[in-house]
């Protein structure tokens, strides 16, 4: 199915506002992405690409770079959320449970929400039969939360055009890959509805450090920046922002203070709520009852 | 036709003076371009690549992120157009006129300038009838304002050596691919001679957000002193001053403000017009009558 006929054109002036409990204004979304990059392949992001261009395989210098956020970079944001009292919702590729237990058990233990991110690290149209990948990272992750997750987001949220009715099938409630409104939406599947949550490729590392190639601290204004925007129109009808993060990226030394003081800015606001993936999901369920 | 057969080379200071009523120096025109993304199609412009690169199709993240303009950053920039009573150019692909049915209605209702943006959003060099592609988007424009469209924005501004040829031959009467230049010019066609306004590449957010991978705030001061330096140099002849925007782009939280403030300072200026294409092309007609 392609996207119009999974959802019409909506403008968000014209729908009826969704409203926040206790006179909330926007709800933050932040969601940690833990992955897998297979050395055997070529690596899902490239710092540095080798000298004359040439591609390296095995492509070690990047390898490590990533590898990096899992070592050191995710103990950053694992102090810093213990720290704010704020339960991210985490894009985990399932292998992460088997690879770095360490890490997922971590997350897990800290109250995380696990939200299903494929197998591994590579396009979601690369993957052979990708019913049976569904199946079998829901199941991992099932196996080591005791939860079977609620939510998808592909990697680097790709889809095919049946990407969608697989994931209901599988019972997935909702998906983060329509960054195509500031409100969750419904979109139709050949196995029933499915929800879209607002994720984000403007407030997120990947998009502004690796394509962009903006300044660490730009990370800081673009986050205020949006929060201040959505805050103002939070007086009218509910905002979501998300905050989309990597380990190797944000967790870096020269980053992690740039996402701090995020945190802090946001805090000094009545209203700002910090919800996981699930907990949007069920206000915006009960919310549009009561419309 | 070559480019230097549709025009002579001529230098700005040795015109003829042009002059704005009432004593104005200078006008600035704003367009808002409106686009429809085919989602079978590779995406026009991307915001982020998939892990370990190539080209999947569908592309779905990067169709999710510029629909996000048409559902609610239109409607932003909307308002602060408003808020400074600006009367836009909404430069709109045919197929986007249906589709997108608010934002014509609400473009309409202003009394916005409608002009051809060709039917769809790929290079005219790939369009199998150009002229029938450039007649579609007149008739598609005509179901909304009753009116044929008199100027036209080629999609990235492309064009064949025969575009200004057809536009001519099926009506229009202005064209802005053609950013040579601080003042209207006339190019030869196989027709009658057609305007050529200036439209810009560097007041543009594609240009400054999507390649060059500017601030946001980039925007502001890039208008302010592109501003100044015209508003210097009108003092011996008139000139026209173009900022473009488009929803997905500026529409953005994070962005909003740049072009807020940027529209706000250069209203302070009493002795500037804000003009509709047609408007700087029928004051041009008088000023420079065709020979």
């Amino acid at each position: 199915m392609i996207p119009r006929e999974r959802c019409t054109y909506s403008a968000i002036v014209d729908r009826p506002p969704l409203i926040l409990p206790n006179r909330g204004r926007v709800v933050v979304w932040t969601i940690v992405n833990l992955e897998f990059w297979d050395i055997s392949r070529p690596m899902a992001r490239q710092v540095l690409p080798a000298p004359t261009g040439q591609v390296l395989l095995p492509d070690v210098p990047n390898w490590s770079w990533h590898e990096y956020g899992m070592r050191v970079g995710v103990w950053r944001f694992l102090e810093l959320f213990a720290h704010l009292k704020i339960r991210p919702t985490l894009s985990i590729n399932a292998r992460v449970c088997e690879e770095y237990e360490r890490v997922a058990r971590a997350a897990r233990d800290a109250g995380w929400e696990f939200m299903g991110h494929a197998w591994e690290q590579m396009p979601i149209h690369q993957v052979a039969d990708q019913a049976a990948m569904i199946g079998k990272s829901l199941d991992t992750l099932e196996r080591f939360t005791g939860k079977r997750p609620m939510g998808w987001l592909g990697p680097g949220l790709t889809e095919t055009e049946k990407t969608p009715d697989l994931l209901a099938a599988a019972g997935i409630k909702y998906i983060g890959d329509w960054v195509y409104d500031d409100e969750p939406t419904e979109i139709h599947t050949a196995h029933g509805p499915l929800i879209t949550l607002p994720y984000t490729v403007e407030l997120n590392d990947i998009p502004m450090m690796l394509v962009q190639h903006h300044e660490s601290a730009y990370f800081m204004q673009r986050c205020i920046d949006s929060f201040e925007r959505l805050y103002r129109e939070g007086s009218e009808r509910a905002k979501i922002m998300a905050i989309a993060i990597h380990p190797y990226i944000s967790g870096q030394p020269h980053r992690i203070k740039y996402l701090e003081a995020v945190y802090e800015h946001i805090n000094r606001h009545a209203g700002a709520l910090h919800w996981t993936g699930t907990e949007i999901l069920e206000w915006y369920l009960a919310a549009r009852r009561n419309q | 036709m070559l480019p230097t057969e549709r025009l002579e080379f001529s230098v700005i200071p040795h015109r003829r003076r042009l002059s704005l009523p009432g004593g104005a120096r200078l006008v600035v025109w704003v367009i808002v371009n409106v686009e429809e993304w085919d989602p079978t199609q590779a995406m026009p412009r991307t915001v982020l690549t998939p892990p370990g690169g190539g080209a999947p199709m569908p592309d779905i993240p990067n169709w999710a992120w510029h629909e996000y303009g048409n559902r609610v950053g239109f409607w932003r920039i909307l308002e602060v157009l408003d808020q400074h009573t600006i009367r836009a150019v909404l430069a709109i692909n045919g197929s986007a006129i249906a589709r997108y049915e608010p934002i014509a209605r609400a473009g309409l209702d202003r009394g916005w300038e409608f002009i051809g943006h060709a039917f769809t959003q790929r290079s005219m060099q790939k369009v199998e009838d150009e002229r029938e592609d450039i007649r579609k988007t007149a008739a598609s424009i005509r179901t909304v304002t009753g009116k044929s469209p008199r100027g036209w924005l080629g999609p990235g501004l492309t064009e064949t050596w025969e575009t200004p040829d057809l536009l001519a031959e099926e009506g229009y009467e202005y064209v802005c691919d053609w950013v040579l230049d601080d003042q209207p010019v006339r190019l030869k066609t196989r027709a009658k001679p057609i305007v050529s306004i200036p439209y810009t590449q560097e007041c543009n957010d594609v240009a400054m957000m999507l390649i060059q991978h500017h601030k946001a705030g980039e925007y502001y001061d890039r208008a302010v002193d592109q501003f100044e330096q015209l508003y210097g140099d009108a003092a011996a002849s008139a000139r026209i001053m173009a900022l473009v925007v488009h929803p997905y782009i500026m529409g953005a939280p994070h962005r909003l403000k740049y072009l807020r403030r940027a529209l706000a300072r250069i209203r302070e200026y009493p002795d500037v017009l804000f003009w509709t294409g047609e408007e700087i092309l029928d004051w041009y007609l008088v000023q420079s009558p065709p020979p």
